[in-house]
């Protein structure tokens, strides 16, 4: 079996017979994410209508449906809505504090079956049996971390009460989100992912994270665009005009 | 060398893709919708040939500091918790995906659609290993179940017809069913829904792997990237050493181009980020996490003349605007990799010898390298395989020969002119309709498919010397 040292030394070997092609630098990183994103948010804060203007064309581009509400009280009702006009019964969510707003109890008051993941680790048992939970569920509740207006993309971490299934498995899923998660472009993206893996990761940040972009799609057979073909068929997104009480990932 | 060579000539191959009326369709109609998709998106994008450039410096600079990088990569996932292996060939990539199986007691594997996986062909390696793969992209999914080859780097199963997979999937699944595709897809995602849940491990490729956060990256429209690297308890991803990428800030720069060049998309639906094992907390994710690093062939290209190769993204942009693909299709290229960047990476994978034809099928007219996204200068590579084909003698004796000595009486003008004058009178038998139509011997097989100008009645030469008399200069 080949070793590290005498893999990269080949490549070193090679290396040393090269100056390359032309004279080529990777990109400038920002020397404090973190800040510097900070500052992004604050900034992007003034123009948030325009960016959920754009946001919301390029999601209906790509087969995204947009709903707004003014309150985060008033998100359980939309989800409530999508699940009854489409005959939906099994909710999985993210935990309350993920999500900023608890979601569970006021959708099974509803009628509907909703649990929340829980936010600590849990046994294998558990987790086996929630990921049962969502293999049958028809109806996925989640946050968003980023909202790509450029591109109309959901960004969602993974993590502590944060399972990766509720965006993935059910036919169809719900992202919750408000003005803080809006960037304008990908090239905005790329600073958020260098400020979420700046320093230690924080408690509780999960090992994935997906950049969601309309429902799954396929065209394989004879190009024929076909929705759901592994994850969900529809994707909702439920802006809340005056914020939710957000935990950032 | 990694790859069988085909069992019948590259003429033969081509020869059967042109009488086949369907795909002919199929290629036309693929190809074609793939170039307006990919130039709306550009057109769409004024910032996009800028990033272009900035994308094939990112890949430049990283090819020249790639032991940095690589290691970089090892550190950050060996930090998280992931495994790193070292493959130098196609059977050493074959073995440790093995003994990782064998390890954790696998019977069935996941894959999500990954061409590093294709070119080391792992599918029959675990078949005889006793496990079973599962392709989970849906036109993986099609030619793996008519056990076909993908003929398209991003749409393996552009050469089947809807009928096709109807009568395939009563044969193989047991599902009588209407040629449609929704409902086709609507059977393979309940077929795939119970593997996914079943399989003990996830075998993916990479399309990039960032070596400042140790991430692994792939991008996939279907989600099946997603499910293969969150659901089994085992993660393997095998990932080409030329994939790596400095930072974050580098991997937006190439999302930004690669949906665009490949489905026109903005952005292909899932991009998903793999940062090793699951951590504490969550619900879902691999217990394990091994990263293949794949030489095959690659490394040695570092100093190569095809280094500039190793930019590639693998998004289809350079085969949907090849004449010769577009006629061909992917089957008739007879290996892993179709299409112009395909001729390089086989001569990559395989060495030159390997390409001495396919060197050929190529009309150098430049759209590959208009249509690249890091620009690769795909044309210059092919001449210099062409140039080393010749050199090395692997071309048949008469094409050296007479390109040889083509190649003798360009440099002498005296004895250019003496054969011109020659070959007015000896061609004349050979002339009809203003054009050499057959050539006998075997300079035959020049002419089989094509004219040959004749020499002019006047050459160039002595029209020049006319109009200097004249003095029209």
């Amino acid at each position: 079996m080949t070793t590290r040292a005498e893999f990269l030394g080949r490549i070193r070997t090679q290396m040393g017979r090269t100056p390359g092609l032309f004279p080529a630098e990777p990109s400038a990183r920002p020397a404090r994410p973190r800040e510097r994103l900070e500052v992004l948010r604050r900034e992007l804060s003034e123009r948030w209508r325009e960016n959920l203007e754009r946001f919301r064309h390029e999601f209906e581009r790509v087969g995204g449906v947009l709903h707004r509400v003014t309150d985060a009280a008033e998100a359980p009702g939309a989800i409530a809505r999508i699940a009854a006009e489409r005959g939906l019964h099994r909710v999985v969510a993210w935990h309350g504090d993920a999500l900023g707003l608890d979601v569970a109890a006021p959708l099974t008051a509803r009628g509907l079956e909703a649990t929340a993941a829980p936010a600590v680790e849990v046994p294998v048992a558990e987790r086996e049996r929630r990921r049962a939970l969502a293999a049958a569920a028809d109806l996925g509740v989640t946050g968003v971390d980023l909202a790509i207006a450029e591109t109309g993309t959901l960004v969602v971490i993974s993590g502590a009460g944060r399972p990766r299934s509720a965006s993935l498995l059910p036919a169809c899923h719900v992202a919750v989100f408000d003005r803080d998660a809006l960037v304008e472009s990908l090239l905005h993206a790329g600073l958020a992912l260098e400020a979420w893996h700046e320093g230690t990761p924080p408690e509780g940040r999960g090992a994935s994270i997906n950049f969601i972009t309309g429902p799954s799609r396929t065209a394989d057979i004879e190009l024929t665009l076909t929705r759901g073909v592994h994850g969900p068929k529809e994707v909702h997104a439920v802006f809340v005009e005056r914020g939710l009480v957000r935990r950032h990932g | 060398m990694s790859e069988a060579p085909p069992a019948t000539p590259l003429r033969e191959r081509a020869g059967r893709a042109l009488k086949d009326t369907f795909l002919q369709e199929a290629l036309t109609i693929a190809t074609t919708k793939f170039i307006d998709l990919r130039r709306e998106a550009f057109d769409e994008f004024p910032e996009g040939e800028a990033l272009r450039d900035r994308a094939r410096a990112i890949k430049e600079a990283t090819l020249q500091g790639l032991d940095h990088y690589l290691g970089l990569l090892i550190d950050n996932v060996e930090r998280r918790g992931g495994h790193v292996h070292y493959a130098t060939t196609a059977e050493e990539a074959r073995q440790i995906v093995l003994d990782i199986a064998r390890s954790t007691d696998a019977r069935m594997a996941v894959k999500s659609k990954s061409m590093a996986t294709e070119e080391i062909h792992l599918n029959s390696a675990l078949e005889a290993a006793g496990v079973t793969p599962v392709e989970t992209d849906l036109g993986e999914y099609i030619i793996q179940l008519a056990h076909e080859r993908p003929s398209h780097i991003i749409a393996p199963a552009i050469h089947k017809t809807k009928g096709q997979v109807a009568e395939l999937f009563a044969r193989e699944l047991k599902r009588e069913t209407v040629p449609d595709p929704e409902v086709l897809t609507r059977i393979a995602r309940a077929e795939l829904r119970e593997k996914f849940l079943q399989a003990d491990i996830g075998i993916s490729g990479a399309n990039f792997g960032v070596a400042e956060t140790g991430t692994i990256v792939l991008v996939t429209n279907e989600g099946n990237g997603r499910m293969v690297t969150s659901l089994p308890r085992v993660h393997v991803a095998v990932m080409g050493v030329e994939k790596v990428i400095p930072s974050m800030t580098d991997l937006a720069v190439f999302l930004a181009i690669l949906a665009k060049s490949a489905t026109g998309q903005k952005l292909s639906v899932y991009t998903s980020l793999v940062n090793g094992p699951r951590r504490g907390g969550e619900l879902e994710g691999p217990e394990e996490f091994h990263l293949v690093l794949l030489d095959n062939g690659r490394i040695r290209q570092i100093a190569g003349p095809l280094r500039e190769a190793l930019y590639c993204l693998r998004c289809g942009a350079c085969l949907n605007v090849c004449p010769v693909y577009r006629q061909i299709g992917g089957h008739a290229y007879g290996y892993t990799y179709p299409g112009p960047i395909g001729i390089l990476l086989t001569a990559m994978l395989n060495g030159p010898e390997s390409v001495k034809d396919l060197a050929h099928a190529s009309s150098l007219c430049g759209a590959c390298a208009d249509a690249c996204p890091v620009r690769i200068d795909i044309p210059k590579m092919l001449i210099e395989l062409r140039r080393d084909v010749g050199e090395r003698r692997i071309a048949p004796w008469p094409e050296r020969v007479v390109f040889g000595g083509f190649g003798r009486l360009l440099q002498r003008p005296a004895l250019y002119r003496l054969a011109a004058r020659t070959g007015r009178v000896l061609q004349r038998p050979f002339v009809s309709r203003g054009a050499i139509r057959r050539l006998p011997l075997f300079f035959g097989d020049w002419t089989r498919t094509r004219d040959l100008p004749p020499i002019a009645a006047r050459t160039f030469q002595e029209r020049w010397a006319d109009l200097e008399r004249e003095g029209h200069r």
